[in-house]
């Protein structure tokens, strides 16, 4: 099939704004992914196309961007999830909220920044006991989902009130403070909880969905703000 | 500003879904009343501060275009109290997210329901106060 990849371009030193560039691919496989087709282009048409990645097999999370607008990993997009004839269009653009550093790379210092702040690690003072520290299986359950976070950065950027408000805390950082917030081994839930309940933590959290829509993990990211909104009243 | 006018501009380019869709409308059936309500306290103070101007804003709430506004405005606090139950009720049993979008469905029919009788009795009373003399013709 016939592929036209419509790519949000921008080289800060060269180009006074973005644009839109277009690279039509031949012989393309249904099958194909869209890191597949970035690669053609990176490779046989413009090797100035610039995009990260690093495993390409929705692990790493290095290729969050926004395709057909919504944002996805470029190595869990498959072309037949946006073409279905012979012939078709596929727009890529970078995710949004994060400064563009060059194409398809945002700068992800806010990102992190915001993750660092919920003090996404086990604390615990008292002495560690001779084995491991034990927790039951119906307690490890309650932060399950929690756990499976590659920080992608596609939630955060999906959310029109992060779009509003970058000190906006986030999706993905919240998951990652509920990941300790409900850990019973931890003991710093307190610490963590007045940070997000704080003006940029979960109260900026409109419920719109758009960050468990955008969760290449399947993470019910928006049940687990909610839990922690929750938690939080408890408190 | 900017980026008031990048949100609102990718607000619109982003494929969200029912839950995106959801909050659009409740951002904008609350803002819409916020601004009825404002407009409403003022021109009722005139009563005091300014009578003429006051009787000069009831005759602009019976034409035509306040008369239709007011469907509009019915429409949008039966439509932002319905989804902010819907929202309270979501931030309230988290899991239901599974049944996002039944939930985000029923509201927009919930609200159609209710507001249904609204228009019907509404529609009427335009038709009538149209119909009537020295009142079309504002």
């Amino acid at each position: 099939m016939e592929i036209t990849l419509r790519i949000r371009r921008y080289n800060p030193e060269v180009d006074e704004k973005p644009y839109w560039a277009e690279y039509t691919l031949e012989n393309v496989e249904r099958t194909d992914r869209v890191l597949d087709l970035l690669h053609r282009v990176k490779w046989e048409i413009d090797g100035t196309l610039s995009f990260r990645r690093s495993c390409a097999h929705g692990v790493c999370g290095s290729d969050a961007m926004r395709i057909n607008g919504m944002n996805l990993l470029a190595c869990k997009a498959l072309v037949k999830d946006f073409v279905k004839g012979a012939k078709g269009r596929i727009q890529v653009e970078p995710i949004l909220g994060l400064p563009v550093i060059k194409d398809l790379i945002v700068d992800m210092d806010t990102f992190f920044e915001h993750y660092r702040t919920v003090m996404p690690y086990f604390i615990n003072d008292e002495e560690p006991p001779e084995r491991e520290r034990l927790q039951s299986p119906e307690e490890r359950a309650i932060f399950d989902e929690s756990t499976k976070c590659i920080l992608c950065a596609a939630c955060t950027t999906s959310c029109p009130s992060f779009w509003a408000n970058e000190t906006y805390l986030g999706p993905a950082a919240i998951v990652q403070a509920h990941r300790f917030i409900f850990d019973s081994r931890d003991q710093a839930a307190s610490e963590r909880l007045a940070i997000l309940s704080e003006e940029n933590g979960v109260w900026r959290c409109r419920t719109i969905y758009n960050c468990t829509m955008a969760c290449p993990r399947e993470i019910p990211i928006t049940q687990l703000i909610a839990e922690v909104k929750k938690e939080i009243g408890r408190r | 500003m900017s980026t008031l006018v990048m949100t609102v501009r990718e607000v619109l380019r982003y494929r969200g879904k029912e839950g995106q869709l959801a909050w659009i409308g409740h951002r904008l059936a609350g803002l819409g009343t916020l601004l009825f309500f404002v407009i409403h306290v003022i021109d009722t103070s005139w009563v005091y501060f300014w009578p003429a101007g006051y009787e000069h804003a009831i005759a602009l709430y019976r034409s035509r275009p306040f008369l239709i506004g007011e469907l509009f405005l019915v429409l949008a606090v039966i439509y932002h109290g319905v989804n902010g139950l819907r929202v309270a009720l979501m931030d309230w049993k988290p899991r239901l997210w599974a049944r996002q979008r039944e939930l985000t469905l029923a509201a927009f029919v919930l609200t159609a329901v209710l507001y249904a009788p609204a228009f019907v009795i509404m529609m009427g009373h335009i038709i009538n106060a149209w119909s009537a003399t020295g009142v079309a013709a504002r």
